[in-house]
């Protein structure tokens, strides 16, 4: 296995080139100077300006040292927005990302994969119809939708009903002070759940249909009716065989989103002002902050790269016809 | 306890410990909005955006500040007096207060913060033409003082050789009497050099601290203003406590304050020493929702109520305040900005730019079918002043009512069409699609479509460009836009800043976006410029006013008014945009919060 791995990750590494060039090219196309000097600058500040943040050097050269400092991991280079390294300004937005994304990917997934159960367990029934009217439903409505309302009756009408805040609208605090376990879960829950049972209720939508899709198709397969003619019972058909059929799409579904656990969730991030990394790239890109935008799609496409590679081996794991070679 | 019981107990402890979470403010803390991502930097010299300024000025002072009573004046902050004018306004005499020292930082012998000198000013000005600053403050200063900017050449072009930027090198202008007294001598009397003197960008800095900490120097603010820096998380945060060693600086005396601001309470804290508040802090917020829901919440002393939350606030036809707010007691402050928001034509364009009798009637043609009410009303619910030519109201040369006799004011059609026809494009016919661009945020999307709406009536066609604003600001800077849109925010009380715009020698990439060339009024600005208030040098305003109006480079203005709500609790609060240290003067009453 070892050695597919390896070799696996030898071939992206000509991807994971072609990446950065394309995105350091398309980044250059404008020129980020006159946007951060404003209305009125002279043709000598923009000069200045271009020679400090190291424009003026070949692009070949920039290139260069990009690679070089993501393959030491050094993230000392100036940010050209904050006055901070890239370093400094990348980090710190995992966590609160990570807050949100990872419980989010959680509830919502293990929330689906029972609904898809039910449904697909009673396809054709008025629950399954229902369930899946629900998840029609919750498909159509616009997430910003979702948030606004979810702002405004979640966190501003509920706390002004029960006269206490429950949820923030808006803000976080860092809540991973281990010492006091009760502290942090009360400071996430303040600040990130709201956000969390938004995104649940968001994504549900489209994870339940699919779900229900792959365990309908594998409950009409041989093996399924083998299984009941060998008189295993409906939750052992379900369980046992069914759902570990189904690993396969299920946890390509999942692996498919854990680049998006990492660089979190936009318009969740901004509304509810959590410093996530969608919110810092979403920044970054806004502001021309060429070094922060570029230090985040790079380790953005090394997770994707990452998260691809590790799928093929859980398949191995999980389904014993699947061979590593 | 039964199974739903025990769930229903579960949820109400879960509930509650998060309520707990929220823990209520101390004393004497304000929490303020800052309805952006906040500043990029807290260093003077580096900053330039409004919040940039909100956030510098709690920790730096300038030499003089305006008047928290009365905008349109200034008074001494780090002067013991207003400077004394010699030489006819070629030469300025400074008395530094006594007793100001910066705050208490490890950059200083003994971490205590030492008193402030005269070569603290000049080094901070000094740090204006360092390009490793970015020169993008340099405007300021640039052709003011003699001998600054040969120095300005001369370090930069030893940094270049690979040298070092020489602070200590003189600068003839700068005449150093004593430790709190100097001298500037300045090019030519400019007038405006007072007003630079309030701005944020010439505050004074310690040359201890900037060497000390070098590139972190833009995160560890040490200056001498009414708060030391406590957290700053970039784009979340910025609390800030009251300097315990703040200079002698106390409220404005009742005296000087309005009768319609004495009796709206303003002057109650008279003679009080400043900062009042122990504590501000600074959220930031994108998305305009958040911003409204905590004020009505109450956390937040203030906001800037956004155009779209008017109506929820205020009856937009009587611009009375709801019913629910009176109730509750929130103040409210409407502040007309300095404003000027216009349609551009770039004269160097050969369609729409030009100087000939033709090209002007095509400009004013386009003036003429706009109907800047129109914009007023259905995107700022009709809190703009419309008003002819360049000099916003509340300025030296705005025009009486807004209305120059004869400027191609909207909407007209019928004179509109005829100019059209004058110009060669009866109709419009041959007349090639216009390309306008303008930035992509706000509303402008909708924006644009009236626009196109409102010059199809005459057969004007435009091919509306909507991009991020580093592109307009590049395609402007590189003359590529044939007409653009966006605003100007004027930064002093000087309608000669709003004038420099037209400015000839400022052309692209400079302030002159329009590169608007015109001798004539270029040598009336250079008079205008070393010209003190008076009735010749409005009279000459008015000129220039009325120059620009007839060759027609801009279709406007429009300048906003914003409105301010303050909390019942939010003591001495007078909200204004023109500057932004009037933090230190807040107060809170805790029994109404």
């Amino acid at each position: 296995m070892w050695s597919y791995v390896v070799r696996r990750v030898l071939y992206n590494v000509p991807i994971f080139l072609v990446i950065v060039l394309i995105l350091m090219g398309l980044l250059r196309i404008n020129d980020p100077v006159a946007a951060r000097l404003g209305k009125v600058a002279s043709a000598e500040a923009i000069a200045a300006e271009r020679d400090r943040m190291g424009l003026n050097r070949p692009f070949p050269e920039q290139y260069a040292d990009f690679l070089w400092d993501f393959a030491r991991m050094d993230f000392s280079e100036r940010s050209w927005d904050q006055a901070q390294t890239v370093g400094q300004v990348v980090f710190p937005s995992i966590v609160p990302s990570l807050s949100i994304t990872v419980p989010a990917l959680a509830l919502s997934a293990g929330v689906s994969i029972v609904i898809g159960l039910i449904a697909a367990a009673n396809r054709g029934k008025l629950i399954d119809r229902a369930l899946m009217l629900g998840a029609v439903l919750g498909m159509c409505v616009s997430y910003l939708v979702y948030i606004i309302l979810g702002q405004k009756f979640g966190a501003f009408w509920l706390s002004e009903r029960l006269g206490t805040r429950i949820f923030a609208v808006q803000g976080y605090e860092d809540w991973t002070t281990w010492s006091r376990p009760l502290n942090a879960l009360r400071t996430w829950a303040h600040y990130c759940l709201l956000p969390v049972l938004i995104s649940v209720v968001v994504t549900m939508g489209y994870d339940t249909r699919f779900y229900r899709a792959v365990i309908v198709e594998q409950a009409t397969s041989d093996y399924v009716r083998t299984a009941r003619a060998k008189g295993c019972g409906e939750r052992r058909v379900m369980f046992k065989h069914l759902l570990r059929n189904a690993m396969i799409p299920i946890i390509t579904r999942i692996m498919i989103t854990l680049p998006f656990v990492v660089v979190g969730s936009l318009l969740l991030e901004i509304f509810f002002g959590i410093p996530g990394m969608g919110r810092t790239l979403y920044n970054s890109i806004i502001n021309k902050d060429f070094p922060v935008t570029q230090a985040i799609v790079a380790l953005l496409a090394a997770i994707f790269i990452a998260s691809n590679i590790l799928t093929d081996v859980l398949y191995a794991i999980v389904d014993p016809r699947v061979r590593l070679s | 306890m039964s199974r739903r019981a025990s769930i229903a107990a579960w949820m109400v402890t879960f509930v509650a410990a998060i309520a707990c979470a929220s823990a209520q403010p101390a004393a004497k803390t304000i929490a303020l909005p800052m309805r952006t991502d906040g500043p990029k930097s807290l260093d003077p010299a580096a900053g330039s955006t409004t919040y940039d300024n909100m956030a510098a000025v709690q920790f730096y002072e300038t030499l003089l500040q305006v008047c928290y009573y009365d905008e349109s004046r200034f008074e001494p902050l780090l002067l013991a007096e207003l400077p004394e004018r010699l030489d006819d306004g070629k030469r300025y005499r400074f008395r530094l207060k006594e007793g100001v020292r910066f705050h208490d930082d490890a950059c200083f012998p003994g971490g205590r913060g030492r008193a402030v000198n005269s070569d603290d000013v000049f080094y901070s000005w000094k740090r204006l033409a360092d390009k490793r600053n970015g020169l993008k403050n340099w405007w300021l200063l640039e052709d003011t003082i003699v001998g600054l900017d040969a120095f300005k050449e001369a370090q930069n072009a030893a940094l270049d050789a690979g040298g070092s930027f020489d602070y200590d090198a003189p600068v003839e202008g700068f005449v150093r009497v004593s430790d709190l007294e100097f001298e500037v001598v300045l090019t030519k009397p400019v007038f405006r050099f007072l007003w630079v003197l309030t701005m944020f960008q010439s505050s004074v800095v310690p040359r201890e601290a900037v060497e000390r900490y070098g590139q972190d120097f833009a995160s560890r603010p040490v200056g001498t203003g009414p708060f030391v820096l406590r957290e700053w998380v970039p784009k979340q945060k910025l609390v800030a406590d009251r300097n315990p060693n703040y200079h002698d600086c106390t409220y404005p005396e009742a005296s000087l304050w309005s009768e319609e601001d004495r009796a709206a309470g303003l002057a109650e804290a008279a003679g009080q020493r400043l900062p009042i508040a122990d504590r501000i802090e600074f959220t930031m917020y994108v998305p305009d929702q958040p911003v409204w829901l905590e004020f009505q919440q109450g956390t937040l002393g203030y906001i800037e109520l956004p155009f779209d939350y008017f109506s929820q606030a205020f009856n937009p036809r009587t611009k009375r305040m709801n019913a629910d707010l009176r109730r509750r007691g929130v103040g409210y402050r409407a502040v007309p900005q300095l404003d000027m928001i216009f349609r551009a034509f770039n004269m160097d364009d050969p369609v729409v730019g030009g100087y000939t009798e033709d090209r002007k009637k095509l400009r004013k043609a386009i003036s003429l079918a706009m109907d800047l009410q129109e914009f007023n009303d259905a995107f700022y619910s009709g809190l703009c002043v419309v008003y002819d030519g360049p000099i916003p109201p509340g300025l030296d040369g705005h025009p009486q009512g807004g209305r120059v006799a004869g400027a191609p004011r909207g909407p007209d059609l019928e004179l509109a069409r005829r100019y059209l026809a004058e110009a060669g494009y009866p109709d419009g016919q041959g007349l090639p699609t216009i390309r306008f661009y303008t930035s992509q945020g706000g509303n402008n999307a909708d924006q644009v479509e009236l626009l196109r709406r409102q010059l199809g009536r005459i057969g004007v066609r435009i091919d509306v460009q909507l991009v991020d604003f580093s592109t307009l600001i590049e395609l402007v800077n590189k003359r590529s836009a044939p007409m653009f849109s966006f605003a100007w925010l004027t930064d002093y009380p000087d309608a000669e800043n709003n004038l420099a715009l037209f400015y000839g020698p400022n052309e692209s990439p400079g302030s002159n976006h329009w590169n608007y060339k015109n001798p004539e009024f270029d040598a009336m600005y250079e008079q205008a410029v070393v010209m003190g208030p008076g009735p010749e040098r409005t009279a000459l305003y008015e000129r220039m006013r009325d120059m620009v109006i007839d060759d027609c480079p801009m279709v406007g203005s429009l300048a906003r008014t914003r409105y301010y709500l303050t909390q019942p609790w939010l003591k001495n609060a007078r909200p204004t945009e023109r500057f932004w240290s009037w933090f230190k003067y807040l107060d809170v009453d805790e029994s109404k919060r």
